[in-house]
């Protein structure tokens, strides 16, 4: 019989598989960056143009602008468009963020030349026809109502708006009137300021096929893809929070409450970043975090509380979410303070800074997993201008991390004080 | 192509392995027989319980997540109305810890009274947050009980009423237990970076004590063919209509499983579809439109979906969808639309055979519906299918009498955002 109360013996991480991509340039300066790898036949371009939400003048423009890329050029319509990628089984992935604007494609290795000839013209000549912008502004709304009474939408759209104030694009909460407000002239205009070759780069990963960056050259690397004569100016914002630390957003049917609070931080940029990310991941960042041991796993307060570090380009922020029943609302947002104050006043004890410490390694082993995988990695350091070392320095931190540098950093950087509290839903008192 | 080498323990477990080289990771899935459709009538939403149930300790070790959290690893688990299924990913040079923590648990658990409490409230969170504080969250549970009267798919695997979960006892766990929980129903299958025989040696050296267990022979009372239209109407504070329809389908393992597939990859997957087309972008009906099957192993379902604009009416909506069903019974599939989804088909294929995890998942779950080697099959049998192939299964299926629908009603609500 086999001894079950012996536990097997386990090796720690100690060197990640990072490929640094390689690097090119095409013709007309676009960087090109290659990476190499994975089982099957399978490729992914990404197209990563650098600006989003934060640079629109109106709400949603940069949204139905490369959602729209897909609905029409001057040749095609929105049909041949899609009749063309779905007969290639080729899936068209695209992201309008804060800060960047992605257009990836997913591709059998076989397909992948017409398929990016496609991709090339969407993103080059879309001619944005009206009607379509009318299904998709009239559909999305429809989406927003239908999000609108769900907690949990709520205390997020709140919550930003609480976070950079009603002003700074990062925190405009979307109403329902915004989606009746944009034209066919926003989206040309947005595309025309941001979405051209001085303001992309480009990723390629999986499978590649030899002529790969012939094929790049071609699609992506030619002068007929202008430029706009100027630079437009980068905008700028300031992070200003209206001054209300507690909102209620009273939704009397509600079963349970939404519940959002936090506070604006470092972003990936920072020296003490990964630091930051340490101690957030002994908080909330895992399943055997002290905020899903004690709301969830001790109290049953809850099915899931999470807490993370936001990164955007221009700023960064940490927040605590979850959804409790009301009547347990009041005694869960206690708690989550409890646990933020001993995150910079008590010491984590030795097994439980061993255990974050061998499961934060295998999870950043686990996404390096496969080529995509390295490529998104790849990307968060290119969108901040990281050195690719980066990596290699995450696990020198994790050794170095004691009880006392996480009670450090959380006493800089996740300080109970000045915390926003958002609960959509109802809140009672505790007895 | 996924290779995989097989062998059966001497308790009946089954163990599946394949090896990729190419990652530094590995991942371990146990699948257990047992779904919703085991649980008695009285006592539904167990066997997802159970599911929260197998984290809570097992003989030998109080804590599975810590255990393998300290081996850099990662778990998580789910429950259909056929099977629970467990995985585990960690770095491939730790793999042993997942074997220790899986076999302990399928060895036995620590039951508790307090730990049973903490997680029937936590399932209670998990039904109001998923089922009932969300619009429209009631829907398979109005559905279900319409498209099957007499099979245990007529209730989710949440549970048929949150009271279920609160009722749940120590007994009851335990029972649910010895019924299911043994090597003989179950499914062992790792992929990654690990060598098969060190893996045959690890499952023998962990499972192969585990006792056998009494085997469980599944005997489920029988769907009785539909033979009139059922219809529900219902009314919700929500902000917009919806529609909902169902028809019967066969089982996974029928020859029509992959022509049923497909019609409903002809409706609706990809925006070149035929129900976003017509109805989304030429009609204007509605602002999303769905059709997908249930693929579930007992007769499953043929699944219609549709969010109403506020000008369009129940009647057109209903009138719409069946006019597309129409066509599908009336008129072959033209040719380069079938090639279309059987390119889809193959692309999505190869994309899960990228990920360690996905392997795992997919070749216990074809060696329970009779071997894993067809999950490399699966997509030659998508290519077999034809036009006619597609009419035929689409003439069996979509008689109105045989529709299950449901009309959900908005009355309206107060939103100001």
């Amino acid at each position: 019989m086999i001894n079950r109360q012996l536990t097997p013996a386990t090796s720690i991480i100690t060197h990640l598989p990072f490929i640094v991509p390689e690097r090119g340039r095409l013709g007309n300066g676009v960087p090109v960056y290659l990476v190499e790898g994975g089982t099957e036949d399978i490729v992914r371009v990404e197209l990563l143009f650098l600006a989003g939400s934060y640079h629109q003048h109106k709400p949603l423009v940069t949204y139905s602008a490369a959602n729209l890329l897909k609905a029409g050029t001057i040749g095609k319509t929105s049909r041949e468009i899609s009749e063309m990628l779905d007969f290639y089984g080729a899936h068209l992935q695209v992201d309008a963020q804060k800060d960047l604007v992605s257009v990836s494609v997913y591709v059998l290795k076989k397909y992948l030349e017409p398929v990016l000839g496609m991709v090339q013209e969407i993103v080059v000549g879309p001619s944005y026809p009206q009607n379509e912008l009318d299904i998709l502004l009239k559909n999305q709304k429809h989406q927003h109502i239908v999000n609108s009474s769900k907690v949990a939408y709520l205390a997020r759209l709140y919550f930003g708006e609480q976070l950079f104030g009603p002003k700074h694009p990062y925190g405009y909460r979307l109403r329902k009137k915004d989606f009746d407000k944009i034209s066919r002239g926003d989206l040309l205009a947005f595309h025309k300021q941001w979405i051209h070759p001085g303001n992309l780069n480009i990723i390629a990963s999986g499978k590649l096929p030899e002529n790969i960056t012939s094929m790049l050259e071609k699609f992506f690397g030619n002068n007929q893809w202008a430029r706009p004569g100027q630079e437009p100016p980068e905008p700028v914002y300031t992070a200003m929070t209206n001054g209300t630390k507690k909102l209620l957003i009273q939704k009397d049917e509600a079963l349970q409450s939404a519940i959002r609070m936090g506070k604006r931080t470092i972003n990936r940029s920072h020296t003490h970043h990964q630091r930051l990310m340490i101690a957030n991941a002994l908080l909330g960042g895992f399943f055997g975090s002290r905020l899903m041991k004690n709301i969830r796993q001790d109290k049953g307060f809850t099915y899931g509380i999470n807490s993370a570090v936001v990164s955007l380009v221009r700023d960064g922020y940490f927040f605590v979410g979850t959804q409790v029943g009301v009547e347990v609302c009041q005694a869960a947002i206690e708690q989550i303070y409890q646990e933020i104050r001993k995150l910079r006043t008590e010491p984590a004890g030795d097994e439980e800074l061993m255990t974050l410490k061998n499961y934060l390694s295998g999870s950043f082993l686990r996404s390096f997993d496969g080529p995509f995988a390295q490529a998104d990695r790849f990307k968060e350091i290119l969108v901040f201008g990281i050195s690719p070392d980066y990596y290699d320095n995450f696990l020198l931190e994790l050794k170095n991390t004691t009880p006392e540098s996480v009670m450090e950093t959380a006493g800089k950087y996740l300080h109970e004080d000045g915390l926003i509290e958002v609960v959509a839903g109802k809140r009672q008192e505790v007895q | 192509m996924v290779r995989f080498e097989k062998l059966v323990l001497g308790n009946g477990l089954r163990v599946i392995v394949h090896r990729d080289i190419s990652t530094p990771i590995a991942a371990v899935n146990v699948l257990y027989d047992a779904g919703a459709r085991d649980e008695d009538p009285g006592r539904t939403g167990f066997a997802h319980l159970f599911e929260h149930l197998m984290f809570e300790g097992s003989v030998n070790i109080p804590d599975f997540d810590t255990r393998l959290q300290d081996a850099g690893g990662e778990n998580n688990a789910f429950t259909t109305n056929d099977i629970t299924n467990y995985y585990d990913t960690l770095p491939a040079q730790n793999l042993e810890t997942a074997f220790w923590l899986e076999s302990d648990r399928m060895l036995g658990l620590a039951f508790s009274e307090q730990k049973l409490e903490v997680q029937k409230n936590v399932v209670v969170e998990e039904f109001r947050q998923s089922y009932l504080n969300q619009p429209y969250g009631d829907v398979w549970m109005l559905l279900r009980p319409m498209a099957y009267q007499k099979h245990p798919y007529r209730w989710p695997t949440i549970g048929k009423d949150i009271s279920h979960i609160r009722d749940a006892s120590l007994a009851d766990v335990k029972h649910f237990f010895h019924k299911f929980y043994h090597p003989a129903n179950a499914i062992l299958s790792v992929s990654g970076n690990v060598e098969p025989d060190q893996v045959f040696r690890m499952a023998e050296k962990w499972f192969g004590d585990i006792p056998a267990g009494e085997p469980y022979i599944r005997n489920l009372p029988v769907e009785p063919a539909q033979t009139a239209q059922r219809r529900l109407r219902v009314e919700r504070e929500v902000p917009f209509d919806q529609i909902f329809m169902a028809f019967h389908t066969g089982k996974r393992n029928d020859n029509d499983f992959f022509a049923t597939d497909l019609l409903s990859d002809v409706l609706s997957n990809g925006s070149s579809s035929r129900l976003v087309q017509h109805l989304v972008k030429e009609k204007r009906l509605f602002s999303e439109v769905n059709a997908y099957i249930t693929g579930s192993m007992d007769r499953g379902l043929f699944v219609l979906t549709g969010k109403l604009h506020e000008e369009t009416s129940m009647e057109a909506a209903e009138q719409a969808l069946f006019d597309e069903l129409r066509t599908l019974k009336d008129e072959p599939v033209g040719d380069r639309e079938l090639q279309k989804i059987k390119n889809k088909a193959e692309a999505s294929h190869i994309f899960s055979e990228s990920n360690v995890m996905a392997k795992a998942v997919n070749l216990a779950y074809f060696e329970l519906l009779g071997d894993a080697g067809l999950l490399n099959q699966q997509t030659s049998f998508y290519f077999e299918q034809t036009p006619d192939a597609l009419q035929k299964t689409a003439r069996s299926l979509f008689e109105p009498e045989r529709a299950s629908v449901l009309q959900y009603h908005s009355v309206k609500t107060n939103t100001s955002v």
